[in-house]
């Protein structure tokens, strides 16, 4: 509790900064792909619909429906766009890391006499 | 691609330029259609005055007042890239002093969605019809025609004459009322 009283301002933004938004790189490919697909679409839609009906008005306003659907699909980073994480080699166990250390001090301290 | 940000900003950036390909598509649908319509134009009334013109040197300049009827169909020019159109009548006539004087009589702005067809009965002039000079007096051909600007969503902004003018012959004296 007295941690988080001391908590220094820039806190605000690790707060935002601890909500995950990656997505691996098959992920960004196919969520570029979805809302150029979706936009395109709604743009041929839209030119069609308002050549008919003679109304530019609503050519722009399927286009902007389609850009608000292509965000509510792309922006968060949704679990399809997660599926092929990169394969990490496992982390070294820290035991290890300890005693990786000890002979470079060992090393230093020799150095010196 | 990896973080919310950049790709709110590539879809932004994405769908402003779709939407700009779609207002060229817009312009280019409608560039080359043809806007002219017939235009019926009558003038009932014409009076002509000799009075004083304080705007110039001239002591005396001749005005006309002109009772004009007005009908056409402006259905045809409206389609998906017309906001509005200007519509105006001009009297174009030679004098001695110019070969070709215009001048704006009335005007009209037709907004899309308003009543398209026109029919004007007796209608007066909103402009004054002033010469600069004793030029309107027993002129045999003054013509008047209508023209408008078409305003368009996106594109060029054209300046279209209505088929259909009316010429008529103007008194030779002052203070008389002559009717057609």
């Amino acid at each position: 509790a007295c941690s988080r009283l001391i908590i220094p301002s820039g806190n605000m933004f690790s707060i935002f900064k601890s909500i995950p938004t990656h997505m691996d790189y098959k992920g960004q490919k196919l969520a570029e792909q979805i809302f150029q697909g979706i936009i395109l679409i709604s743009a041929m839609i839209g030119f069609v619909y308002g050549l008919i009906i003679e109304q530019f008005g609503w050519t722009v306003y399927i286009v902007l429906a389609g850009f608000a659907v292509s965000c509510v699909l792309t922006l968060p980073p949704w679990p399809m766009y997660r599926r092929n994480p990169l394969s990490w080699q496992p982390a070294l166990p820290e035991t290890s890391g300890e005693s990786s250390q000890k002979p470079q001090e060992s090393l230093k301290k020799k150095k010196h006499k | 691609m990896n973080t919310v940000l950049s790709r709110a900003n590539s879809l932004f950036a994405f769908s402003l330029s779709v939407m700009a390909a779609l207002t060229f598509g817009c312009f280019i649908t409608t560039a080359f259609k043809d806007r002219r319509v017939p235009v019926d134009i009558r003038v009932s009334k014409v009076m002509l005055k000799n009075v004083d013109d304080f705007t110039g040197p001239r002591e005396r300049s001749d005005l006309g007042f002109i009772t004009f009827d007005l009908s056409a169909d402006l259905q045809p020019i409206f389609d998906w890239n017309v906001k509005q159109l200007f519509l105006y009548l001009s009297a174009e006539y030679a004098t001695k002093s110019n070969s070709l004087n215009q001048v704006v009589l009335w005007d009209k702005i037709v907004l899309r969605g308003e009543n398209t067809k026109l029919n004007l009965r007796d209608m007066k002039s909103k402009y004054f019809f002033f010469d600069d000079g004793n030029g309107l007096r027993a002129n045999k051909n003054i013509t008047l025609t209508l023209s408008w600007n078409v305003v368009p969503n996106a594109g060029i902004l054209p300046l279209v004459a209505g088929s259909g003018h009316f010429s008529l012959p103007f008194p030779d004296a002052y203070e008389t009322t002559k009717s057609y």
